[in-house]
């Protein structure tokens, strides 16, 4: 009695534990399915592909070995797009944490009217890349733009901007952190809000005035965030495309022909999709040490507290 | 429920717009090309016009976006095998790389097979996509580059405009349409010009040099640039002379900037294609009116190469819509089809006997700019130089070309940067050449 | 009276800060209404405000249509990464096996991979399956979001045991208990993956630039970009398209801010 009593517990959770699995091959399946395909294969597949040569309209693949890596280090203008898009990067990311800071400060905490400004911070979340390059295109327009307008009211020289590849790059960098401080600004003011409001009070008691405060408590605890805020930029930058197709096209000069940009030319329009299969993968790795580092600060914050 | 309303909807709407209306009895025939604005709608009409005179054949003309992305495109397509259409618009500079695909039907086998007299065609075009002695497309809208000027600013500035200009001459009309206020500050250039390849290009054929070796690629297949010649050098130093005095509107690459510094009177002369003609026309609108020269040339004119894009057919497609193809472009190369293309754009006709039209000798009066380009292709010696540099790669060399002019803007001698970038553009050459190496 | 003009200040401070970041938006604005004869007039406002270049812009380009790609594409994006997320994220949180925490893991090292790093081999995969030129393409690869699987997985990790239990001892599966617990509480946390996926979407720009070939299968974003070559001379008109393909996201950003900012700092910081 008590022997078929247990047998029949077994089963049932027999039963269950396959009912389980069954479920759970189900609902993870799909997903894994896609993301093997889309994910983890076009990324064997650039691997692969980058050690290959191939002939007109990718016939004839050869396998060739390390050819086309020894190609991009040994050529001046790989090098020169590698660092363009760091220079890029360099400027993008603090600018657009000063600008995106700077709102977050005045917006963090509640005052009369405080719905209105955080709308127009977070403003430029919702303009499309594609909306905010013709915007500025317009704005800096050597002729007619209200920027080279404002230039000379204070009595400095008009520029073209876009048009010249000592200002191009620099100019793009802008665009993109303006494009950008809607984003930035969201993460700092969510992190901000997140330091206790009493340890301002305590410190009010103490008697420190605001700047105090800041120094003291704001900066402190605002740090991790915004560390990783930055590195977050900064990797988004890294990858930026569109601004550059809308406005440069990598000119002039190839003075914003950054690495992102240069993989486009080459795969699309010199087609060398080897070529710059090998120069992605290099984008690639170089991208991956970049949030392995951001992942283990991640975790290091996440163990402080 | 209101959401389902919602999703039904939405899909009834996609599907009404890529379900093609099932016509019976008509033969679709895809149709790619690269012009888009005024240029486009032109395009569009003429395709509606065709659709409209016959039944048996329907052609579906998708706008590919410029040259470059519609080779592009089309070279994806044919990688992957599918989605490539019937018909495709390839630039000029595009023709050695579609002869190497093997992925076009020769047109002149075609011309012959249906009894179409390929001798009707303008030499020049002719000469330009004929390859290998066989013509593999056929041209369609052709063009060259003209000296575009400004009237009103002529005679403000008192300077006669001549039918002929050697670059010295050239530099010192500039200089002299210039306005400069006080203080050293340009008010009004006296050229707008932007950085495109196609102009240098156009330079030195004018000028009797070759822009890639064994005679332009035309003997056998090109296996160097020569674009480093003096005309080149000539005509890049003085570019970036005209930039750095200010005598040039800083409108670098972009074409459209170049077009608008022209069209508000800030600039009183542009360097552009024949084929913006009319859309210069129609946005300068009465603000003054255009007069035009022949592009101009080092020392002794030789003649340019012509510009623009031809029509090509692919294989892979049944008979019948192969057929189908064949009877559209043939109607696109039509003497009537041509006088209005011409006179809607400033293209010049590519076939003989539109010239003697009366609606084209009628067009001519009202904008006597469109015979510039006529007679200056009339006027050009035939030979392989101005027949036009063939070689693969070309987009691609294009871009040093143009990032070299951008250096010279910058201050680099002409020389120099001509010579880097014919180091980067052999390289691509030679690559390219081994791809297709038998 | 001190505090009275600090406050002042500050309005006025934060004002001038707003304004210029909105700025080359108000540029936009501007050109758009203007009659052709007034486009390099560089005036503040339209000296003669007319809203013809919102009707050549619409006449001249299926503007709709685009919008319309879009949003179709960016609804089924979200669609799909929502149920995936779902479905996947509730297996690795809930079912507790070897498997899973493998899987989980590799999932995490996913998400170090940057997407725009792949998009040449994908292109490639997917003009071999001829897909150029279909909602699929454009669809399809990513509706398995690795970030998307991360944040549901977290949450449902976070849920209590004991509501589970209860179901279980009810004679639930793991279908039910997706359906019926899981998901309704996670709501807040899916609105703010759907808000998040939608703009990420609505904003893709070098993917169907490189996919799509037809007109009837392109987005706003790359719209944009055939319509300012095309008009670059008639800058009112580039300005009113733009403005248009601005509206929806705009709007939307208006109407459902809170989802937004909280997608964005979900997605982006807790990871």
């Amino acid at each position: 009695m008590e022997r078929s009593l247990r047998t029949n517990t077994t089963n049932r959770q027999n039963l269950r534990i396959r009912k389980d699995w069954l479920e759970m091959m189900v609902l993870l399946s799909p997903g894994l399915l896609l993301l093997f395909v889309f994910v983890v294969l076009p990324t064997v597949e650039a691997f692969a592909l980058s050690f290959q040569r191939e002939g007109l309209l990718g016939r004839n693949r050869v396998f060739v070995g390390l050819e086309n890596y020894i190609e991009i280090f040994k050529s001046k203008e790989n090098l020169q797009s590698a660092w363009q898009s760091l220079y890029f990067a360099i400027i993008v990311a603090p600018l657009e944490i000063v600008l995106a800071f700077a709102a977050a400060l005045l917006i963090a905490r509640p005052f009369p009217g405080v719905a209105v400004y955080r709308t127009l911070f977070f403003l430029t979340t919702a303009v499309p890349t594609g909306v905010a390059a013709i915007a500025w295109s317009w704005f800096l327009n050597p002729q007619t733009g209200w920027a080279n307008w404002l230039l000379e009211r204070f009595g400095l020289p008009a520029k073209t901007w876009l048009q010249d590849s000592s200002t191009a790059l620099p100019t793009l960098a802008v665009i993109t952190a303006w494009a950008g401080v809607g984003f930035a600004s969201i993460l700092l003011t969510a992190g901000l809000q997140q330091i206790p409001e009493d340890l301002y009070e305590a410190a009010r008691i103490d008697g420190a005035n605001g700047w105090q405060q800041f120094c003291s408590i704001t900066i402190p605890l605002i740090s991790p965030t915004l560390f990783l805020v930055t590195l977050l930029v900064f990797l988004r930058s890294l990858t930026a495309f569109g601004q550059i197709h809308l406005l440069t096209q990598g000119g002039p000069a190839d003075s914003s022909m950054v690495w992102i940009y240069r993989i486009y030319q080459d795969a699309f329009f010199n087609f060398r999709q080897t070529y710059a299969a090998a120069q992605s993968v290099l984008l690639f790795l170089f991208l991956l040490l970049l949030a392995l580092l951001q992942f283990r600060l991640v975790g290091r914050k996440v163990h402080y507290e | 429920m209101k959401k389902r309303y919602l999703a039904f909807g939405l899909a009834a709407a996609l599907g009404a717009v890529s379900l093609t209306t099932a016509q019976s009895g008509r033969t679709t025939v895809t149709f790619w090309y690269a012009l888009g604005g005024s240029i486009g709608e032109q395009i569009e009409g003429l395709v509606k016009t065709y659709n409209a005179s016959q039944e048996k054949i329907t052609i579906k003309a998708e706008y590919t976006g410029n040259y470059d992305d519609t080779l592009n495109k089309l070279r994806a397509g044919l990688q992957a095998g599918k989605g490539f259409p019937n018909v495709v618009q390839v630039y000029d500079v595009g023709t050695r790389f579609m002869v190497d695909s093997e992925a076009v039907i020769p047109l002149e086998d075609v011309a012959k097979k249906n009894g179409f007299d390929i001798n009707k065609f303008v030499t020049q075009p002719r000469n330009y996509y004929t390859v290998d002695g066989k013509m593999y497309s056929l041209p369609f809208n052709s063009s060259n580059p003209l000296l575009y000027f400004n009237s009103k600013a002529l005679a403000e500035s008192n300077v006669e405009q001549r039918p002929l200009y050697t670059l010295v001459q050239l530099e010192d009309t500039i200089k002299r349409l210039t306005i400069k206020d006080a203080s050293g500050k340009t008010t009004r250039y006296g050229i707008t010009w932007n950085a495109d390849s196609w102009f240098v290009e156009q330079f030195g054929y004018n000028s009797g040099y070759a822009y890639c070796n064994n005679e332009n690629g035309r003997k056998t297949r090109a296996t160097e640039t020569t674009f480093n010649n003096p005309a080149a050098i000539a005509f890049l130093d003085m570019m970036g002379r005209l930039a750095k005095d200010g005598y040039a509107a800083p409108v670098g690459r972009d074409g459209t900037a170049s077009l608008n510094t022209f069209v508000n009177g800030q600039a009183a002369m542009y360097v552009s294609s024949t084929a913006n003609l009319f859309g210069a026309t129609r946005a300068v609108g009465g603000k003054f009116p255009i007069r035009t020269s022949f592009y101009p040339f080092l020392k002794e004119r030789n003649g340019v190469a012509v510009g623009g894009a031809s029509l090509w057919m692919l294989k892979g497609f049944p008979q019948i819509e192969q057929d189908g193809a064949w009877d559209f472009i043939k109607w696109m190369v039509e003497p009537s089809t041509q006088a209005r293309w011409h006179l809607g754009t400033g293209y010049f006709p590519v076939i003989q006997g539109v010239t003697d039209r009366l609606d084209v000798k009628q067009g001519q009066v009202k904008n006597n700019n469109f015979v510039t380009a006529i007679r200056q292709l009339q006027t050009s010696k035939s030979n392989s130089t101005s027949a036009g540099c063939l070689m693969g790669q070309f987009t691609e060399i294009r871009t040093y070309v143009v990032s070299a002019w951008e250096e010279v803007l910058k201050g680099k001698p002409a020389k120099q940067a001509l010579e880097e970038a014919k180091v980067k553009s052999d390289a691509a050459l030679t690559r390219y050449n081994a791809t297709v190496a038998k | 009276m001190n505090k009275t003009l600090a406050r002042v200040f500050f309005y006025v401070g934060i004002s001038v800060f707003a304004a210029l970041l909105v700025l080359p938006l108000l540029t936009l604005f501007s050109v758009s209404f203007r009659a052709d004869a007034d486009v390099y007039n560089p005036s503040f406002f339209p000296p003669h405000p007319t809203i013809e270049p919102y009707q050549i812009a619409l006449e001249k380009y299926p503007l709709l249509r685009f919008l319309l790609n879009s949003f179709v594409i960016s609804s089924l994006v979200t669609a799909g990464v929502l149920l995936i997320s779902s479905c996947t994220g509730y297996a690795l949180a809930r079912i507790s096996s070897r498997v899973t925490n493998t899987v989980f893991a590799l999932i995490v090292g996913l998400l170090l991979v940057p997407g725009e790093v792949t998009f040449l081999p994908l292109y490639i995969m997917v003009n071999r399956l001829g897909w150029v030129d279909s909602y699929f393409a454009l669809t399809l690869p990513f509706i398995a979001s690795p970030i998307g699987i991360f944040l549901l997985r977290q949450f449902f990790k976070s849920l209590p045991q004991e509501l589970f239990d209860a179901a279980r001892l009810d004679g639930a599966g793991h279908f039910r208990m997706l359906w019926h617990i899981a998901i309704p509480l996670a709501m807040p946390a899916l609105g703010a993956l759907a808000a998040l996926t939608f703009l990420g979407t609505w904003n893709m720009y070098l993917w169907p630039l490189v996919v799509t070939n037809a007109e009837s299968l392109r987005t706003a974003q790359i719209a944009l970009r055939f319509i300012s070559s095309d008009e670059a001379v008639r800058y009112n008109i580039v300005g009113a398209a733009a403005v248009i393909i601005l509206l929806p996201t705009l709007i939307a950003f208006l109407i459902a801010q809170r989802a937004f900012v909280r997608g964005i700092a979900m997605g982006s910081l807790k990871g």
